[in-house]
């Protein structure tokens, strides 16, 4: 396998296996939010803006093997 | 009629002459779309010279009418006696157009000796077609059959259809605008590999398609120059400067007359101002809120300015660059480190680099606990830019890609514009920019507030980084 074709199937594969665990990541982030704000609704301010710091920091870890993917997809063709 | 009616002719030949220009210069090149709007707007300038010159001579017939109906023999005498002294008058009166009038032909004739003649004629011929549509739709508007159409919405829509389907036919028909048409969209997606020296070629070879912007744009006009590759090298540079330069003169104008109570643009930013603080003051306490407010809230505006740059058509967002948001990442890793040593010393510095030890055991854990913190503190900045970079771009690349669907959707019917696919995304990059630039305000106040020293927050209800 020449490294153009292993590029091709690694680049979607890596984001897409990157989006699934942040993806799990951001979904027990708001499972936890939700539930914070259900508890103590009047707390619902600081939660929020702790659940939004938290979920861009997981966020974050897709948009890294996004940009990877944008570095290297110069390499296909 | 008459004047008004001129008026309404110059309002939409303005606003048509824009898009018009637009249109050519994205499929047409740059020299059709800066010869059309200047056509357009001699044109204009040519009608509304010549409007005033017709007011300046009939004016004075007006007037010497009233003046005839209001003071009787006397003005009656005055108008019957000097025929040539009115005639003189009128010429006095018209002199100023005249002179404008030879003024614009001069301009007119360096005009056509700089830029292409058909796009001059085009715009030229502009404002009569307009006029003319406008009088054909005032007759027909008027006439009873329009009446009998508009008022079954069957056969209102069945004639929107028929104009549709006609307009269709004849865009297919014509073979030169075809033929005009798919080269120039073909051209437009490659602009970038003919058109530059080898340089900005090896530059766009890796880079995946992009806006065009205001930079790229002139660039693009500019083949071969050494301007256009340091614009094409300096492109965020630019772009950031014109939003601080923007964001200042914002508030300039904002602060320039304070009054007690603000109204309008003062309020907004007093606003902005304000809650910007209170976040601040929140998160780092009221003492070292007061002191790192202005560089954080900074930040925040600075930053979503530059975010939401990238919507406006022409313009391109600086934080699509990784340059830019290295530097700010940069600029707030140097102020959190400087903060630290000033406020905790030098000695208090190593300490917290070192992890407090107190105990035996913590004073054993130093050797591992020092390049923790050290690398640590060196991700910082790499995860702020990463992050914020890696959004607007992504942002960007949505949009590009969405767009390119619309327009290759609608390419079969040859039509110089697609289907707004982008809109939704839009909508979630306005949303993605202010969360971003409000997430790297957050993430710099929070490691400002890991490096203050930690006692003065220990009773305090504010925000811990648990």
């Amino acid at each position: 396998m020449d490294f153009r074709s292993a590029l091709s199937f690694a680049l979607p594969l890596g984001i897409a296996i990157a989006a699934i665990g942040s993806g799990i990541g951001l979904g027990m982030i708001g499972q936890g939010a939700m539930q914070a704000i259900g508890r103590q609704p009047e707390a619902a301010a600081k939660v929020q803006l702790a659940m939004i710091i938290i979920a861009a920091l997981a966020e974050a870890l897709t948009i890294y093997a996004f940009v990877t993917m944008f570095w290297l997809s110069g390499n296909i063709h | 009629m008459g004047l008004e009616f001129l008026a309404r002719v110059r309002r939409s030949t303005l606003g048509l002459a824009a898009l018009g220009a637009l249109l050519a210069l994205t499929y047409a090149g740059w020299r059709a779309g800066l010869g059309s709007a200047a056509g357009a707007l001699w044109s204009l300038a040519n009608l509304w010279l010549i409007e005033r010159l017709v007011v300046a001579i009939t004016e004075t017939d007006s007037n010497g009418r009233g003046v005839q109906g209001s003071s009787g023999a006397e003005a009656a005498e005055q108008t019957a006696l000097p025929s040539r002294e009115r005639t003189a008058w009128h010429w006095r009166r018209a002199t100023w157009p005249l002179a404008a009038l030879v003024a614009l032909f001069a301009a007119g004739a360096w005009l056509l000796a700089r830029l292409p003649a058909p796009a001059l004629v085009a715009g030229f011929l502009l404002p009569f077609a307009v006029m003319l549509f406008k009088a054909v739709a005032l007759v027909v508007m008027a006439a009873p059959f329009w009446a009998r159409i508009t008022r079954a919405p069957l056969r209102a829509l069945a004639l929107v259809a028929a104009i549709a389907a006609l307009a269709w036919a004849t865009a297919a028909l014509l073979p030169g605008l075809g033929a005009a048409q798919s080269p120039g969209a073909a051209h437009a997606p490659a602009a970038r590999a003919p058109g530059g020296s080898p340089a900005s070629e090896a530059e766009a070879g890796g880079g995946p398609e992009r806006f065009p912007n205001l930079v790229t744009v002139i660039a693009d006009a500019l083949p071969g120059s050494p301007w256009a590759h340091v614009l094409h090298r300096f492109e965020p540079v630019l772009f950031s400067i014109l939003v601080a330069l923007i964001l200042a003169l914002v508030a300039f104008f904002a602060t320039r007359k304070p009054q007690l109570i603000p109204g309008g643009l003062q309020n907004g930013v007093e606003w902005a101002v304000e809650s910007l603080y209170d976040f601040v003051c929140g998160i780092l306490g009221p003492k070292y809120g007061r002191r790192y407010a202005p560089y954080l809230g900074t930040l925040f505006i600075y930053i979503l300015a530059m975010n939401l740059f990238g919507l406006i058509p022409f313009m391109d967002s600086p934080t699509s660059s990784l340059n830019v948001t290295v530097g700010l990442a940069i600029l707030t890793f140097l102020y959190v480190q400087w903060t630290g040593l000033r406020e905790l010393g030098v000695l208090g510095y190593l300490d917290h680099m070192a992890g407090n030890p107190r105990s035996v055991l913590t004073w054993a854990m130093v050797p591992i606990m020092v390049p923790v913190h050290i690398i640590g503190e060196l991700a910082k900045p790499v995860s702020l830019s990463c992050r914020l970079f890696g959004n607007v771009f992504g942002e960007d690349m949505l949009l590009v890609a969405f767009t390119t669907l619309g327009v290759a959707s609608l390419s079969f019917l040859r039509l110089p514009f697609g289907l707004p696919l982008q809109i939704p995304f839009l909508l979630l990059a306005l949303l993605t920019s202010t969360i971003q630039a409000l997430v790297f305000t957050v993430l710099s106040t929070i490691y400002f507030l890991l490096m203050l020293p930690h006692e003065e927050h220990g009773h305090e209800e504010a925000a811990q980084p648990a």
